[in-house]
């Protein structure tokens, strides 16, 4: 007995399937000529929280701003650093950006944010913290996707997918030209933690705003085994990054580094002794004009999020210490440079 | 296997492949079927195949069995035994841990320490509804509604058939099984059809209920919020469950056209309901008619008196309510249903003109979304904080964000079921003009592509 019949012509299976294409590529079409011709508006991946901080970051390192006190370095400064109490606990007498990324981006990409800066407000930068954790120091690869996101959106490009066919089929029928410049616009909802504590990425992005550049962690730290290895090193791999990072500066700009702490139960017992000397080494090959040795390089465990990160109350207790550590290097900034006026801008 | 990961598209397109070669045999098609979906359901477990395998195999022999015996006494103890294997295989994998968790809290209320142990027994996909498919049949070959079928393999074939195996719509015996005894003719718009469910289908699970996921998880598994987001969260959910399983539904039905076989209906626009009893005739119809002839009809339906009509309605629903999952939730969720049932019911007796639309559709609406509240919920002690926080009006920042979130993804399902709506037609895409269908078409293909995830969510009846 036969099973099933066919009453379909090859005709009628090609009209079906093909009139499935039309309307895509009428929208590839209006997303390329869009985006070459400048119609569209401008890239602005904020797709998820690290896309959003590293948007928010690229942005505010392009654009004019009264920061007289620039702070960059990997996600322990963008959560440790808390830019408002920083601030209130300076007197009010310098104004604070905090230019950490969630997603390393590496020494190569910090030089790009901090030329950025000082290209936007030329003669307005008068010290820099260059602050890690001292993890970043052991020599590891910044992702190449988020090397590149931060290159493109510099360059007002659109975003290259990896190279999946999922991928390719987004870049030629105009898909990430439309994510990047309409959906990351859209309000989307952080995941978990994140969204509790912010909500959406725009949500996120104002936060960051209010906060001169600065984020939290949500999590809370639980000690436990498998966290990773404590006993860092520096990688004389970083050596020329790290000319290369005080060659983007201006010469006027003082240059101050510094390490984060990590939990007090996750620290072996030589572990300050260790990040004294990693610093020291580090200092000299930043040519930095400041260390701030004085700093804890460990903290009670309540005061974390994870091994890298403080939360909410450690950021702000630690922002507290900081500010104090800080206050004489920016008198040594202010001695060597008049205070900022307007007419510097000219 | 799930349908929205691309290995399904790849085994579905082998699949076509084949199913075109063994077009001249019938045999061969049901032996494919039948293999196909053992691949596709061994694809998740292979270890759960054996599961599937002896309940259809023993419903089989069940049903001729019954067929072949007159005595009536005999044939009830035959299809006892049918019901007792399959509900006991069912309450087994999906129950005893329940049962024993809520021995155990019972028992220390009663500071009895003799605690039982849990097995925590993995959930067999798709259980919960190939049961419900084989257990029908028996039930249907008792009350001769339906002739018991000579061929094991088309009997397997319908117990596994994979559109369907794992999420439903659950099929009767009269209306699948005559499919796969007889040849089928794929017509050029069974295809427009198929095609169009499964677009439409994994657009609704894909773009819609998966967007819609995290906005959920936002409210639901967020200790501290307030009334406003609360109503939105449930507004969320009720829109991610109903685009997660009537897409699954709707794709379901859309392969099966592509194979020549017709599916009966699981959805047919639940939220336009003006009474709570047409929601239900709308909402999950394979499951609710099911309980509604093999449980509610069994129990004595309507025909005992007003009192005895109430019960059958209350156990019917908790039942139902119990058959989503294995916790007192779905419990409440099912006795919810059961009492605005009971309340529907009285109230179209004791007024018997019918409320506008305009006020019973959005009263309708309203009861069902806190039914999905407690529905998601997971505790009692979440209900509780759920719904003492709904009188609590502060509201976060985010809160503008959340309703434009929203908004823009429930948008393109409420425009597309008002359009159904309005024609009277769920088909009302395909009789658009070309170029609108097409376009139609194109641009969900569009949003398929670009929310589709390497990692695919699961469907959210599969843990059921």
């Amino acid at each position: 007995m036969k099973s099933h019949a066919y009453h379909i012509r090859p005709a009628e299976v090609a009209r079906l399937l093909g009139g499935l294409l039309p309307a895509p590529i009428v929208f590839a079409g209006v997303m390329w000529l869009g985006a070459l011709s400048g119609i569209l508006p401008a890239p602005w991946p904020a797709l998820d929280v690290d896309r959003t901080i590293l948007v928010h970051q690229a942005q505010a390192s392009q654009s004019p701003a009264d920061a007289d006190v620039l702070f960059i370095g990997d996600s322990s400064c963008l959560m440790d650093v808390a830019g408002v109490k920083l601030e209130q606990a300076l007197a009010e007498k310098h104004h604070v950006l905090n230019l950490g990324t969630f997603m390393y981006v590496g020494f190569g990409g910090y030089s790009a944010m901090l030329s950025r800066y000082a290209d936007a407000n030329p003669g307005r930068l008068r010290t820099v913290v260059v602050l890690v954790h001292p993890e970043m120091l052991r020599g590891m690869d910044a992702p190449a996707y988020y090397r590149r996101f931060l290159s493109d959106f510099y360059a007002g490009a659109d975003l290259r997918e990896p190279d999946s066919v999922h991928g390719q089929l987004c870049g030629v029928f105009g898909l990430n030209i439309f994510q990047d410049r309409f959906l990351g616009r859209a309000p989307l909802p952080l995941p978990k933690e994140w969204a509790r504590f912010y909500g959406f990425n725009l949500d996120l992005y104002q936060f960051m705003n209010r906060e001169r550049g600065s984020a939290v962690d949500p999590h809370q730290y639980a000690a436990g085994p498998g966290q990773g290895n404590a006993e860092y090193h520096l990688a004389p791999a970083l050596q020329d990054q790290c000319r290369a990072l005080r060659a983007a500066l201006p010469p006027s700009a003082r240059v101050v580094v510094g390490l984060a702490p990590v939990p007090e139960s996750f620290a072996p017992p030589d572990h300050a002794s260790r990040c004294q000397r990693i610093l020291a080494q580090w200092a000299e090959w930043v040519g930095a004009d400041g260390v701030l040795a004085s700093l804890p390089m460990s903290m009670p465990d309540r005061f974390f999020a994870s091994t890298t990160h403080l939360n909410a109350a450690g950021r702000l207790a630690y922002s507290e210490l900081l500010a104090r550590e800080l206050q004489p290097q920016l008198e040594a900034a202010a001695n060597k440079h008049p205070p900022y006026k307007a007419a510097d801008e000219k | 296997m799930l349908f929205n990961s691309t290995v399904f598209l790849q085994f579905f397109a082998a699949f076509l492949l084949l199913y075109f070669l063994c077009r001249n045999s019938l045999t061969g098609r049901n032996l494919l079927i039948v293999a196909g979906s053992w691949v596709f359901y061994g694809w998740w477990n292979y270890r759960f195949l054996a599961l599937l395998i002896f309940s259809g195999c023993f419903d089989f022999c069940l049903g001729r069995w019954l067929g072949s015996t007159v005595d009536d006494r005999k044939r009830k103890a035959l299809v006892v035994m049918s019901v007792v294997a399959n509900l006991s295989l069912l309450g087994f994998f999906k129950y005893y841990d329940f049962f024993v968790g809520s021995m155990n809290a019972l028992l220390a209320r009663m500071h009895v320490a003799v605690p039982l142990h849990a097995l925590g027994i993995i959930l067999p996909v798709g259980i919960s509804f190939y049961t419900f498919q084989s257990l029908s049949y028996v039930i249907d070959v008792y009350r001769r509604q339906v002739p018991p079928t000579p061929n094991l393999l088309q009997y397997l074939a319908y117990v596994s058939f994979f559109p369907q195996l794992v999420a439903g719509p659950i099929q009767r015996g009269h209306h699948l099984l005559p499919q796969l005894q007889q040849t089928l003719n794929i017509r050029p718009e069974m295809l427009a059809e198929g095609l169009w469910l499964i677009i439409w289908g994994l657009c609704k699970k894909v773009v819609i209920a998966d967007n819609l996921a995290p906005l959920v998880e936002m409210v639901f598994d967020n200790p501290a919020i307030a009334g406003p987001v609360i109503g939105l969260g449930a507004l969320a959910f009720a829109f991610q469950i109903y685009g997660d399983f009537s897409g699954y539904s709707d794709v379901a039905r859309g392969l099966a056209k592509m194979l020549g076989f017709d599916l009966a209906e699981n959805f047919n626009l639940p939220y336009f309901a003006t009474d709570l009893r047409e929601f239900w005739r709308r909402w999950h119809i394979s499951l609710s008619t099911w309980l509604r002839d093999y449980l509610y009809i069994s129990l004595g339906g309507n025909r005992e008196g007003s009192r005895r009509t109430a019960v059958n309605v209350l156990i019917t629903m908790l039942l139902g309510g119990l058959w989503h999952g294995a916790a007192w939730n779905f419990i409440l969720w099912g006795g919810w249903h059961g009492l605005g049932l009971l309340v529907t019911r009285w109230w179209q007796r004791r007024f018997p003109g019918r409320l506008p639309a305009w006020l019973s559709l959005p009263a309708t609406f309203l009861f069902v979304l806190y039914g999905w509240l407690l529905f998601r919920a997971g505790s009692f002690a979440r209900i509780h904080a759920l719904t003492a926080s709904l009188t609590d009006w502060s509201a976060p920042v985010w809160l503008l964000h959340y309703a434009v979130s929203l908004v823009l993804i429930v948008t393109p399902l409420v425009v597309i079921e008002i359009w159904q709506k309005r024609s009277q037609n769920l088909l009302a895409p395909l009789a658009a003009p070309w170029w609108l269908r097409h376009a139609l078409q194109g641009l969900l293909c569009l949003g398929l592509l670009l929310f589709w995830e390497v990692k695919s969510l699961p469907f959210i009846y599969f843990q059921f």
